[in-house]
């Protein structure tokens, strides 16, 4: 198992997107710190599935819009493991609003925790992973370049959540750290029915040229491979796992698609 | 204060709303609230009462005193008022 004897960080994986990359990550060998902030059963739900596949989870309450709370999270890890392998920046929050109804509150909200945590995660990581490298990769959305309705204050988060990724892979590159992002389109999570609810997305089926939305475990497999020795060359990348949806968009358009 | 003035402060300063209109039978929509704000005030009285409130139960909340009687019930009995 390549991940054998490493230690993972995943934010925000009680559920969702978190989860499969946690459970992936276990499944190569790798220790995971499970972080949640809002719903307990379901880390602790992880961390059992977790130690199922015969490794350790950790699970710490953690909201990384907190810096505070980041410290934390951070001195745990330092005092419990002395070291981290995998930094995963998966935890994300948002605001589904126009753009004349996203206030200051809403705004600071979610880039604490969209953009913000990334560099303040990084920060700590970095010296966890001193002397021995790391991986540092984040989950961004296709709404970073492209406009989807209602989407205003998550899609900026994530364009500087990418823009970082790059800043980060490029000064973070001499100690041996590999920094990523991977772009979903929508994925069928939990917090997905909250986007059908808000109005944000609508059925995605219909424009995914790959005939089937982007499950979790498509964007887990992607980091996967980003946490991989074999991905060691890709730095400060953004990939894109949207069965074909971004690139697809004109030619679905032609056909007439909904 | 008692519990359920410190709670009503805490959503009278997030939604910006005068703490003397919520009452244990108002609705978050009445308050104002809406679910960043939610959020927000669950944070905030996680820390001033140094509880934790899991989302599956804050979604149970039907009105303030749903909230109020949860946190009452949540704190060692000295604390109550």
């Amino acid at each position: 198992m390549s991940l054998q004897g490493k230690l993972a960080l995943v934010t925000g994986s009680g559920r969702g997107i978190g989860r499969a990359i946690a459970l992936k990550l276990a499944s190569q060998g790798a220790d995971i710190v499970v972080d949640f902030f809002r719903h307990r059963e379901s880390a602790e739900q992880t961390a059992k599935d977790i130690e199922a596949l015969g490794v350790k989870a950790e699970v710490v309450r953690a909201n990384v819009g907190d810096a505070a709370k980041i410290d934390e999270l951070f001195d745990m890890i330092g005092n419990k493991f002395g070291r981290l392998d995998i930094l995963i920046n998966n935890a994300a929050s948002g605001v589904g609003r126009p753009l004349a109804d996203i206030d200051v509150k809403a705004w600071e909200w979610t880039m604490d925790i969209n953009v913000r945590a990334l560099l303040l995660c990084a920060q700590r990581a970095a010296k966890l992973m001193e002397g021995r490298g790391g991986k540092i990769v984040s989950i961004s959305s296709l709404g970073s370049r492209f406009v989807l309705p209602n989407y205003t204050v998550v899609g900026v988060s994530k364009a500087a959540l990418e823009a970082l990724t790059r800043y980060l892979a490029i000064e973070l590159a001499p100690r041996g750290i590999c920094v990523n992002a991977v772009a979903a389109s929508a994925v069928e999570t939990e917090a997905l029915k909250f986007y059908f609810k808000e109005g944000l997305v609508k059925d995605s089926r219909q424009v995914t040229p790959a005939g089937r939305m982007v499950v979790p475990e498509d964007v887990a497999n992607v980091v996967a491979f980003l946490c991989s020795e074999e991905a060691f060359m890709i730095r400060g990348q953004i990939i894109i796992v949207d069965g074909g949806t971004s690139v697809g968009l004109l030619a679905l358009a032609g056909k007439g698609a909904q | 204060m008692n519990v359920e003035e410190q709670i009503k402060d805490i959503l009278a300063r997030i939604t910006r709303v005068d703490k003397s209109i919520i009452t244990r039978q108002s609705t978050f929509k009445e308050i104002k609230a809406d679910s960043l704000d939610v959020v927000q005030a669950l944070v905030a009285v996680e820390e001033t009462f140094g509880i934790e409130i899991p989302d599956e139960d804050a979604q149970k909340f039907q009105n303030f005193g749903d909230f109020v009687s949860y946190v009452e019930s949540r704190l060692p009995q000295k604390e109550k008022v």
